[in-house]
């Protein structure tokens, strides 16, 4: 069992990579000792951040490219995720399980990082975001 | 993990649909593209979820889409066997949390009620989203 690791990698805006992308990841995560539990609400948070990055901050364009960083130990993993777009207005997103916003069939990403995550903070406008996920909770 | 679906008819109109892996950015459309193929013939859909190991907001997105399909068609959509995980991904979301059953039984109770409430002209379809 490996002590920790640290990536830093760049993603093409192509929704296709995300998932070779993040099975790497988990499968070096799950290397550390980290239970189902914590992969299953880590690998969701990362597709999420991904995703809307992918699809929000860089339009899916294909030039323009995504920066994850992940340092992870038995402790926790902590996880930057930066868009090359304009940001957004992370804090006046609605609350997707309110009884008005229900019914829409998109919006949740954010809402289910911060509730898989220990911490979730955007920076630079929300086109960049950090999540520390500590080894050992649950949802 | 590979995705794939398995659908059967097992009354007429009445579809019990068996997606197998995750639904995720890579598989969500596949699983959509499946299933809206036999929504225009559908009155229910009983979507057995048991060999779904994940879920991401996509493919929450997909389920999402696919219940307002049929509602907008006079039917509904059940979702059975959860996966623990999958189902609090789901309940999180608060997503079609009322179409979420434990058993066959149980969703078999559920559509039996709501057909019935078609049937007498008590529940009727879903007017499009805006």
């Amino acid at each position: 069992m490996t002590d920790s690791f640290r990536a830093d990698e760049l993603l093409f805006s192509d929704l296709k990579m995300v998932t070779p992308f993040i099975d790497g990841m988990i499968h070096k995560i799950r290397a550390l000792g980290c239970q189902e539990e914590d992969a299953f609400n880590i690998r969701l948070a990362l597709e999420e951040a991904l995703t809307n990055a992918i699809r929000h901050g860089n339009a899916s364009d294909p030039r323009r490219q995504v920066s994850v960083h992940i340092e992870a130990d038995s402790r926790q993993v902590a996880m930057d995720v930066h868009d090359q777009g304009k940001g957004f207005d992370f804090l006046h997103l609605p609350d997707p399980t309110r009884r008005e916003y229900v019914n829409r069939p998109s919006g949740r990403g954010v809402f289910l990082m911060r509730k898989l995550m220990d911490e979730v903070e955007f920076y630079d406008q929300g086109s960049g975001v950090r999540m520390v996920k500590r080894l050992g909770g649950g949802l | 993990m590979a995705f794939d679906i398995t659908i059967a008819e097992h009354e007429k109109g009445i579809y019990q649909l068996t997606p197998k892996g995750e639904i995720n950015t890579q598989t969500y459309q596949q699983f959509e593209d499946r299933v809206k193929t036999v929504i225009p013939a559908a009155r229910a859909l009983v979507l057995d979820m048991s060999q779904v190991t994940y879920i991401s907001s996509m493919g929450l997105s997909a389920v999402f889409r696919i219940k307002l399909a049929i509602e907008e068609r006079g039917g509904t959509v059940a979702l059975v066997n959860m996966q623990p995980k999958v189902q609090l991904v789901f309940e999180t979301m608060k997503v079609l949390t009322p179409q979420m059953f434990a058993s066959l039984q149980e969703a078999d109770q559920y559509l039996d009620k709501f057909l019935d409430g078609v049937q007498k002209g008590t529940i009727q379809p879903r007017k499009p989203l805006e």
